[in-house]
């Protein structure tokens, strides 16, 4: 990472009528980062793509990628972009690889050889027709088309639905070669174990609002987990309800669950304090928690 | 307002029903009232070739007449046309938009999707019907016109049924394979072909039973708004209708069904054949992928083929010696129609090959066949493209809006220049055949016009899919224009007072300065090149100017 700015957006707002769809976003993406950007659906993550990617005009406010006015210079900018968007519909009537000679010859440079590469990652099957093909698969096409000219910034708006876990990784590892070589990633998801893997930054959007911007390591530090605990012998409340960091918190019995940030080994150590521990059960918590947990105030916005 | 699938389909498809029954109901308002300064007395002397051709009773009176032209002909052709997508939607619809494998996934059979969208068929139909009805008892009492003795009801009935025909006709085609634009097409062509056989071929003296095969037959011959219902017809086009459902209901049956269908060209089977697979790798190889105009003509092919065999064949070469068998009564005639009643028919004087050409082919098809090229490129090429989901996709290449829509523009164009040199190939050597020794140059330029006045509405449909994003409004738009503007220039120049108002409408600078005969008119050329390239341009500006849409 650079202290290049890749990607600014000053005051970026769009409103549909009354509609606030963003509102007042200020955002500077660096290059060589991949930026997370994270929100539930109807947030404003694709309006904000939308709107860096000149298909929507903003109420107000502006944006640049590379130091380009996203409106002004919008054919120019595009030859340093690759783009996948949200719910993407490509021709059906096209297999993959004329779907690819299409974009390629629209952009230009683009090395067939490379091509062939991401596909083979990818395991992508480019002679059957696009409208053939699994959600999947077609996605996997879209994904190379966004790859093949070697772009210098990446727009992407929730890629990896539908592949899957293998191809995922494999497509992370891509993402990760991109930034090494010195571009930028912007990554639309609500996956937050997604984006934990990939991006160095991520902002959270709610209802047209940008309520957080944080590094990856500073989130992973919260490190807010659901932990179940199953006991050899009864537990009580009591034992556990003013420990630091712990929320949510349910006994049942010999079972007992909650939400709990810090670190794993101080909570173990109470535990094992006065029981014997028979098994245990930790997740990540999922978005909607860490949003309640940390943006509760924010989310009345 | 979601019950089930028959209210569904009803809701989905009842507008487009009432906009074409009030558009024909508003043309035979306008037809009653020019017909009614007409002195019709001129048909009683009329060879009955020409009137059974224009489906004019013997005994015309301003009822008959209005009715049998406007409604027996522009209306049920209206009505057909839009039963034919409800039919051909109805299942293949579905599977193409990916939404059967959902609706299934409901406690509800296929049988019973099936039989819930011939419900719609029949309710949509009849309502369209229904306004037509309103609308043909209502016209004369709005003019304080005598129609006679005038069976609307009759005409009425045999209308619903034949428009029951082609919309389960083209059910059955595309239910069976699954494939709605066949469905679609082979029904429309059908309907057309025997539209001209059943008017036509009762003309040719010894070939007056060949109509007899052809559906039309069963629903005009008798005059229905002269003679009242003819049930022996009517069972026949009814006993059709349920083989065509029985059909649908056994094919929807029999196959598998098709996830979000992907349709084949020709150039795919000819791709898979490995005895042409190399010859096609190296004529095409990606050439239809290499830019966007080049992509855009090779997703319309089936267009060309399907007008160009329309208007070379049917309406361009067998035109020629049908004019020459039929020239006889028809040069007795021509002498005899005043010029106000030959404005309606497109201004032709029927006592020439050329006029009997204006009537059949450049009046109405030839314009016709021009538009359904360039406005269903128009409409797609930008509202298309939205409504797919893939304008996006495509602006994300470095290429301005400007460049789409200008490259868009250019196979338009060339589609539409195609057509016309269909046209102009197919009554050149029409007239070759059939000796008919009309100048070549003539007919070239009337094609010419032809192919401009289809480019404007072209333009018409590109721009109003720039503003909107919506190909419904597009499509509508253009021809509703092109409705309105045909419907004026046949009848405000048969008033004096309306006669300046003409030159608003596009199709006057089409066949206005008699271009057969005349040869080029390059000022009405030139108005309509012009407001062609002044749409072209705002379709530019506006495109420009908006939000892409998200949803289709």
């Amino acid at each position: 990472m650079t202290d290049q700015i890749a990607i600014h957006t000053d005051g970026l707002t769009k409103h549909y009528g009354d509609l606030q769809a963003l509102v007042d976003l200020d955002l500077d993406v660096l290059a060589g980062e991949v930026f997370g950007y994270l929100g539930p659906n109807g947030a404003g993550k694709t309006t904000t793509i939308r709107l860096l990617m000149d298909e929507l005009r903003p109420t107000g406010g502006s944006a640049s990628i590379l130091g380009m006015d996203v409106r002004q210079q919008a054919v120019k900018l595009r030859k340093s972009i690759g783009y996948v968007p949200g719910d993407l519909a490509m021709y059906p009537n096209l297999t993959g690889r004329d779907t690819l000679t299409y974009f390629a010859n629209l952009r230009g440079g683009v090395d067939w050889s490379y091509v062939d590469e991401l596909a083979e990652r990818l395991d992508a099957d480019l002679t059957k027709k696009v409208g053939d093909l699994s959600s999947g698969n077609r996605q996997k096409v879209g994904i190379i088309q966004a790859f093949m000219n070697r772009p210098t910034v990446l727009m992407m708006d929730e890629p990896s639905s539908g592949l899957d876990p293998l191809i995922q990784r494999e497509f992370q590892q891509m993402m990760r070669e991109v930034v090494a070589n010195g571009g930028s990633i912007f990554l639309s998801s609500h996956t937050l174990s997604e984006v934990q893997r990939v991006a160095d930054r991520v902002g959270i959007i709610r209802h047209g609002h940008l309520i957080a911007l944080e590094s990856v390591a500073t989130l992973r530090a919260k490190g807010l987990r659901r932990v179940e605990l199953e006991f050899a012998e009864p537990a009580s409340a009591s034992e556990f309800e003013n420990v630091p960091g712990v929320r949510d918190l349910v006994v049942r019995n010999h079972h007992i669950a909650m939400s709990y940030e810090g670190s794993m080994g101080t909570l173990l150590g109470i535990a094992t304090r006065n029981h014997t521990i028979v098994d245990i059960a930790t997740q990540e918590a999922d978005l909607e928690e860490i949003f309640l947990t940390y943006y509760h105030d924010e989310e009345t916005l | 307002m979601l019950a089930n699938v028959f209210v569904k389909t009803i809701r989905d498809r009842w507008m487009a029903m009432f906009i074409g029954a009030i558009s024909i109901g508003l043309l035979l308002l306008a037809g009653m009232a020019a017909y009614r300064s007409i002195d019709l007395s001129i048909y009683q002397d009329m060879p009955a070739a020409f009137t059974a051709l224009m489906n004019i009773p013997r005994t015309a009176d301003l009822g008959a007449l209005a009715y049998g032209a406007i409604y027996a002909s522009y209306g049920a052709l209206t009505l057909a046309a839009l039963a034919i997508p409800m039919g051909s939607g109805a299942i293949a619809g579905e599977e193409r938009d990916g939404t059967m494998g959902l609706l299934l996934a409901n406690p509800v059979g296929r049988t019973s999707v099936l039989l819930q969208k011939v419900g719609a068929l029949v309710i949509v139909t009849a309502f369209g019907t229904g306004v037509l009805w309103a609308l043909g008892v209502l016209s004369p009492v709005a003019l304080g016109a005598q129609v006679g003795d005038v069976h609307v009801g009759a005409l009425m009935l045999h209308m619903f049924v034949n428009a029951l025909f082609y919309g389960s006709l083209a059910l059955a085609i595309s239910t069976w394979t699954g494939n709605r634009g066949l469905g679609s097409g082979v029904a429309a062509g059908i309907m057309v072909v025997s539209f001209f056989a059943a008017g036509l071929f009762p003309l040719v003296s010894g070939w007056e039973n060949v109509a007899k095969g052809f559906p039309w037959y069963y629903y005009s011959s008798n005059q229905p708004q002269v003679s009242g219902i003819d049930w022996g017809h009517l069972a026949v086009l009814f006993g059709c209708i349920v083989v065509f459902v029985v059909v649908a209901v056994a094919g929807v049956g029999r196959r598998d069904l098709r996830s979000q269908s992907v349709g084949v060209t020709i150039l795919d089977r000819l791709r898979a054949n490995p005895r042409t697979a190399k010859l096609v790798e190296r004529l095409a190889g990606s050439t239809r992928v290499s830019g966007i105009w080049l992509k855009t003509a090779s997703e319309h092919q089936g267009l060309l083929i399907i007008t160009g065999y329309v208007m070379f064949l049917l309406m361009g070469i067998v035109m020629g010696p049908l004019y020459k068998l039929i020239s006889g009564p028809m040069k007795q005639f021509g002498a005899s129609l005043p010029p106000t009643l030959l404005a309606i028919f497109g201004g032709g004087n029927l006592s020439t090959p050329e006029g009997f050409y204006q009537v059949e082919t450049f009046g109405m098809m030839a314009p016709l066949a021009v538009m359904v090229a360039t406005v269903t490129i128009g409409a797609q090429a930008l509202a298309g493209e939205e409504e797919h989901r893939t304008m996006g996709l495509l602006l994300s290449a470095p290429v301005s809006r400007a460049r789409v829509v200008l490259e868009k523009t250019v196979t338009m164009t060339l589609y539409g220049l195609a057509v016309g040199a269909f046209i102009f190939a197919g009554v050149w050597l029409g007239s070759v055949i059939g000796r008919l020794g009309m100048s070549a140059a003539n007919i070239g330029a009337t094609a010419l016009l032809a192919t401009l006045l289809g480019l404007l509405l072209g333009a018409v449909a590109l721009a109003l899919g720039a503003v909107t994003g919506r190909v419904r409004v597009a499509v509508y738009g253009a021809v509703g224009i092109a409705l309105v503007g045909h419907v004026l220039n046949a009848f405000l120049p048969l008033n004096e007072s309306t006669k300046g108002f003409t030159k608003w409408t596009p199709f006057a600078y089409y066949l206005n300065s008699d271009p057969l005969m005349n040869g080029m008119d390059w000022w009405h050329g030139f108005v309509l090149l012009a407001l062609t390239v002044l749409l072209v341009g705002l379709a530019v500006v506006w495109f420009q100017r908006r939000d892409l849409r998200q949803r289709g």
